[in-house]
């Protein structure tokens, strides 16, 4: 067997540490039953290496398939554990939140509520009352202001024929007076000439 | 070495993003190697083969929970050592010690006559080989036909590193003396 001062066959394989295999360098050189052991190891080792690898006889393969495909939210997850640096910052940004959170705000007990169970019909229901709500309101509002506007014009209108009746009224007896005087100042005449006819 | 390892790596975290094609591109680095080991292993192709797909498949649905895709050849062999060895336990009844031994791969007999042919040469290996203990068989091809580490060796077999240096010595000295007539023979 070997007399190095480290196991020949670590030497051989090369797995001695850097002075280790120096040293067994040094003691091979100077010793036959060493370089003889060396020897042997090599020449086992290349009948070994004879048997030769074989080809693969099918190549393997996979397709892609979402069933073997981890989850968005895996892919996520791993990429940010993947990340020293990431998960560094992600670590850091977590903590300054937590700090800042904690010294702006006092945490306030609060009693959880169970959130109320969703009736849709009722949702539903509910909607069509307040959209008919809404539309009858509207509606009303819109028939009282028409309303409104529709009586301002009557009154608008009559007052309007009021003054032109009035005015009509006034003019007709401006005229009858006109005329009354006319027939006076006829009369008068027609009584001048009678009278002068007279004398 | 290095860049081959970075390229790697590379892949194996857009597999684990769901890149189907960079796994596959994977595969087709390791198919060959994987392949081979399992069938010094398991010494039937139709196993090895079946088994590199166990292995890949299993590999890829476990991506995630490789911590250092620096690491990936000993957790992928990791998981072919299990796969291989579950194989065995799946195949041995129950309760018996004997251990798998293989067959003989090429099939065909030896020429005969004092020169030596490639044939006579693998036939003389894969009896050698044969005649070891499955985990010294394992240990020599981890070592001398997928080249690791010892400590990479101790990853795949999950035992210590002293354990796998004894394994692999001790099926040196078997095979030295098993295979001194052929080297003698024959092979520089």
């Amino acid at each position: 067997m070997s007399c190095s001062p480290f196991e020949l066959r670590d030497y051989y394989f090369k797995e001695l540490a850097e002075n280790e295999r120096r040293l067994t360098e040094v003691h091979v050189k100077t010793c036959a039953n060493c370089r003889e052991e060396l020897e042997r190891l090599r020449a086992t080792e290349a009948v070994l290496l004879t048997l030769s690898d074989e080809e693969i006889p099918q190549r393997i393969g996979f397709i892609s398939d979402p069933v073997f495909r981890p989850s968005p939210f895996r892919r996520g997850w791993d990429a940010l554990w993947g990340s020293a640096a990431r998960l560094g910052f992600a670590s850091a940004a977590m903590l300054s939140v937590a700090l800042i959170v904690f010294a702006l705000a006092r945490p306030v007990p609060r009693i959880s509520t169970p959130a109320p169970a969703i009736d849709r019909a009722a949702l539903e229901a509910d909607f069509s009352k307040r959209l008919n709500d809404a539309v009858e309101k509207a509606v009303a509002v819109n028939e009282a202001r028409q309303a409104s506007q529709t009586m301002e014009l009557l009154a608008k209108y009559e007052r309007r024929n009021e003054l032109e009746r009035q005015a009509m009224i006034v003019r007709v007896a401006e005229y009858l007076d006109v005329e009354k005087k006319r027939l006076n100042t006829r009369i008068l005449a027609s009584n001048g000439d009678i009278s002068g006819a007279s004398q | 070495m290095i860049f081959r390892a970075v390229e790697d790596a590379d892949l194996i975290r857009k597999a684990r993003r769901g890149d189907v094609e960079a796994y596959n591109l994977l595969i087709s680095r390791w198919e060959r190697r994987v392949y081979n080991y399992l069938l010094r292993i398991v010494a039937n192709r139709e196993d090895a083969l079946d088994l590199s797909q166990d292995v890949f498949l299993k590999a890829y649905q476990n991506l995630r929970k490789l911590d250092d895709p620096g690491r990936f050849a000993p957790w992928l062999y990791r998981i072919a050592h299990n796969e291989a060895y579950s194989l065995f336990r799946k195949r041995r009844p129950e309760g018996e010690a004997e251990e798998l031994q293989p067959e003989t791969l090429t099939g065909e007999a030896s020429p005969g006559g004092n020169a030596i042919f490639p044939i006579e040469m693998t036939l003389a290996v894969s009896s050698a080989l044969a005649k070891l203990s499955a985990d010294q068989r394992e240990t020599v091809i981890l070592k001398i036909y997928q080249g690791f580490k010892f400590e990479e060796i101790a990853e795949i077999v999950a035992c210590p590193v002293s354990t796998v240096k004894s394994r692999l010595y001790t099926a040196l000295d078997l095979l030295k003396a098993e295979l001194a007539p052929v080297k003698a023979r024959g092979v520089s």
